[in-house]
């Protein structure tokens, strides 16, 4: 029985190491990787090293320094269209890299629309910080003032005095102002959708199909809400009264 | 005499309309060009009067000096009156109309008759020198080059004190670009044996345009100070108040000094031998170049000062492009300007400054630079070069750093530096490979993330279950005893079961537990009750009546146990029957 036990407990800590150590390769993997992309990007072999970086993209890699240098790379490469969309995708991991801010804003500059991405609407706009702060963190920052709340909650039962009922109730208010915060920015992510324009040039139709009027153009780089898909077409808008519909091919997501 | 200063101090401002009065008056009616006219505006009867409204004056310049009340009172007659002061400047010569002053008191319209003013030019006097103050401007050069520096200088001969100088000095803007020269200067020099105090200001004016101009008279307004003599012989005071302090021996007369208008005719500069270089430098000037290393490594950066000096139009000076692109990179900075006076003339330094990369190693030379310019004195165009410099370019092991920034072209008269952005490019790459991992949003993410959001919550009810219960047992005796009443009666039990007492105290202690027990669950002070009390008090606390009878039972034979000659020896089954009925007890 004892012997049964111990090959037990040996058995799991193996696969626990083995994974431990699978991780670890991994990462070393990754590094290395990484690694000799920025080389290659140094000595301004760029093709190679944008192959590297789309294919830790593609391997699930999910890393706002990734895409950022994935933008760099495309701009190196004259891929103004794909450089944005990476640079985009950084953003939502890295919302307050200076140098990150500062490429996005020229890359948008080099494009012929120069369309700089929405902010989201009037929520955003109150609660200046949502934009300022990625997902993730604002779920750190959530779980952080739950557990100071309910901290708060359990000295104040525990102590039964005023400091310790003030303190609940401010740090209830800040875990309220998390939540609703958190809940703004989710949604944001999920249904506000941020495209780019990824071929040269675009025209933008009033309804699904080629022969229908053009409204107005658009070009390689071009910032784009996507509202809606349907089938082959996707219904974009660049501002309150400039929308339509366009191949879903020409934009990345 | 206080029922006058009683009436006075509460007397209405307009008690005294009956006999209100409005007169304007002058100190002269035929005056100079020179001249000014002190207009005295009374208003007599009443007191605290508006400002009265002075007519349309075109031909003067209006200046207000003041305001003066006065309140005089001879056997209880009180007489009050205002007085407005005005000092009329004459713009020109004429016979001019002064019109009604008007005033508006509470409807009613007060006027003060026209006054007739002649104003003639100044009597010709021969020659200044018997006036006590007067004033000439001069011009260097009548006859100047275009760019050519030309000083302009007003001055003013007193022999007597003067205040509130004020000097206007026009010109035409178009025509000229002026320089101050310094500060003014102040002197005395004799005149025909009579001593006068000069004032001197200077200004250098560089025409800009070729043709006839005319600076136009230069203005000084200034107030004449006469200091009369009193007798000090009879007046024991008059020493003491003829001292300038007290102002009181000194009387004033403003005064509008104008000059001559001065006629220039501007000369173009000679088409003859102008070098193709030339750019508009008049005057003399010199120039010098100096090197901050002569041995210097690849790479390394070196300084190259060149400073043109001299009188002139130093601060329009510009250099030529340095024929330096194929031996270095060449950052210009911005050129600084260090204006200075030579005698009556202003000139300055201007320094150039390059910061030189070389290309190349080996022995450089930076040749000689070039600089034209036309000398008014000479009326010939002059070259003044550099002398060619050599430097020494060791090879080096640093790379070059070339900057993406150079200076800016900015105007040659002002001083500091700005840089340009000579090209945009996005930054630079992440290079911290520990920064590159992976940040996912999956499944395992989200569920760590509602564990975080549930975990405190559940450890709140379980601490919050802790802390009531807590609160409970210190607040509440009954609650207390209650919940702690099998517990201990089981370790009385235990406690009982391992003694060895004798078998009439086993019994005792055993009747003692089982009410203590009792006394605990029921909150009952002491333990001296009998069994039928015990009934009692179960059956009030909804006790089964099963429990109840097999208490009461126990309990009687304890009793009966208790009060028996001979009791056997330690009975585990007695202790054993206690246990269970109190766990029965319990549920």
């Amino acid at each position: 029985m004892k012997t049964k036990k111990f090959f037990f407990l040996l058995a799991i800590l193996s696969t626990i190491l083995l994974s431990t150590s699978r991780v670890e390769a991994q990462k070393k993997d990754i590094s290395s990787q990484v690694t000799l992309a920025n080389e290659f990007y140094h000595e301004k072999n760029y093709q190679a090293a944008a192959e590297i970086f789309e294919n830790l993209v593609d391997q699930g890699e999910t890393n706002g320094f990734l895409y950022y240098n994935l933008g760099n790379t495309y701009m190196r490469l004259g891929n103004t269209g794909s450089a944005i969309l990476n640079y985009l995708r950084a953003q939502l991991l890295l919302p307050r890299n200076e140098n990150l801010d500062a490429n996005l804003r020229y890359a948008i500059n080099q494009t012929q629309d120069q369309l700089s991405p929405s902010r989201g609407g009037l929520i955003p706009s109150l609660l200046f910080w949502v934009n300022s702060i990625s997902l993730i963190e604002h779920f750190e920052i959530l779980i952080l003032f739950n557990i100071i709340f309910w901290c708060s909650c359990i000295g104040s039962l525990y102590y039964r005095k005023p400091p310790w009922k003030s303190l609940k109730k401010i740090s209830m208010a800040i875990l309220l102002l998390a939540f609703f915060s958190t809940g703004i920015k989710y949604y944001l992510l999920s249904k506000h959708k941020i495209g780019v324009i990824m071929d040269k040039k675009v025209n933008v139709k009033s309804d699904r199909n080629t022969q229908n009027v053009t409204l107005f153009e658009l070009h390689e780089g071009a910032i784009i809400a996507v509202n809606q898909k349907d089938n082959q077409w996707a219904h974009i808008s660049v501002s309150a009264d400039k929308s339509g519909w366009i191949p879903i091919e020409s934009i990345d997501y | 005499m206080i029922s006058t200063l009683l009436i006075f101090i509460f007397t209405p401002i307009t008690s005294f309309s009956s006999n209100i009065q409005l007169s304007a008056s002058i100190d002269k009616n035929q005056l100079t060009i020179e001249d000014s006219i002190n207009l005295s505006i009374k208003i007599s009867g009443v007191r605290n009067p508006p400002t009265p409204k002075l007519p349309p004056l075109p031909d003067f310049v209006v200046r207000s000096t003041g305001k003066q009340s006065s309140t005089q009172i001879f056997n209880s007659d009180m007489q009050v009156s205002t007085t407005h002061k005005y000092l009329l400047i004459p713009r020109s010569e004429g016979n001019f109309i002064i019109g009604s002053v008007t005033m508006n008191l509470s409807g009613s319209i007060y006027r003060s008759d026209p006054i007739t003013v002649t104003v003639k030019k100044p009597s010709p006097i021969k020659s200044n020198e018997n006036r006590p103050v007067y004033t000439e401007t001069s011009i260097s050069k009548t006859t100047p080059y275009i760019n050519e520096q030309v000083v302009y200088t007003f001055k003013l001969f007193r022999k007597t004190e003067v205040r509130n100088l004020e000097l206007s000095m026009p010109y035409d803007e178009s025509f000229f670009q002026k320089e101050d020269i310094g500060k003014a200067k102040r002197y005395s020099r004799v005149i025909n044996g009579i001593a006068y105090d000069i004032d001197e200001i200077s200004i250098a004016l560089f025409p800009t345009k070729v043709g006839r101009s005319t600076i136009p008279p230069a203005i000084m307004e200034l107030d004449l100070i006469y200091r009369t003599q009193r007798n000090l012989q009879r007046d024991p005071f008059a020493r003491f108040f003829n001292d300038p302090f007290f102002g009181g021996a000194a009387k004033s007369k403003h005064k509008i000094l104008s000059t001559e208008p001065i006629e220039l005719r501007t000369q173009p500069l000679p088409k003859k031998e102008k070098p193709t270089d030339f750019k508009n430098l008049v005057g003399q000037f010199s120039m010098t170049a100096t090197i901050g290393k002569e041995n210097l490594d690849a790479g390394d950066t070196t300084t190259l000062t060149v400073t043109v000096s001299g009188i002139g139009n130093v601060m329009d000076v510009s250099l030529m492009k340095l024929n330096l692109d194929k031996k270095f990179k060449v950052y210009p900075d911005q050129p600084t300007f260090k204006q200075s006076v030579h005698g009556n003339q202003i000139g300055g330094e201007k320094i150039f400054k390059f910061a030189l990369v070389p290309f190349s190693t080996g022995r450089q030379t930076i040749p000689s630079i070039v600089l034209d310019y036309f000398n008014p004195d000479t009326k010939k165009y002059n070259t003044i070069s550099t002398n060619p410099i050599n430097l020494t370019v060791k090879p080096g092991t640093s790379t070059e750093n070339l900057n993406l920034v150079q200076s800016k072209t900015a105007p040659t008269q002002k001083n500091g530096s700005t840089v340009s952005i000579l090209a945009r490019d996005i930054l630079p790459i992440h290079t911290r490979v520990e920064d590159f991992e992976n940040i996912v949003f999956d499944k395992n993410q989200r569920i760590t993330y509602i564990i975080g959001i549930l975990v405190p919550i559940v450890i709140y009810i379980l601490a919050a279950g802790y802390i009531r219960y807590n609160h409970k047992m210190k607040e509440d005796m009954s609650y207390s005893r209650r919940q702690v009443a099998h517990r201990k009666a089981m370790k009385k039990l235990d406690q009982l079961s391992v003694s060895n007492p004798e078998p009439k105290d086993f019994v005792r202690e055993l009747s003692q537990i089982i009410r203590e027990y009792i006394g605990d669950k029921l909150n009952l002070q002491g333990t001296a009750f009998t069994s039928k009390e015990v009934g009692e008090k179960l059956n009030k606390n909804t006790f089964a009546d099963d429990k109840i009878f097999a208490i009461k039972k126990l309990l009687e034979k304890i009793e009966s146990l208790q009060y028996m000659p001979v009791v056997a020896d330690k009975d585990h089954c007695l202790i054993d029957e206690t246990a269970e009925l109190l766990l029965n007890l319990e549920k």
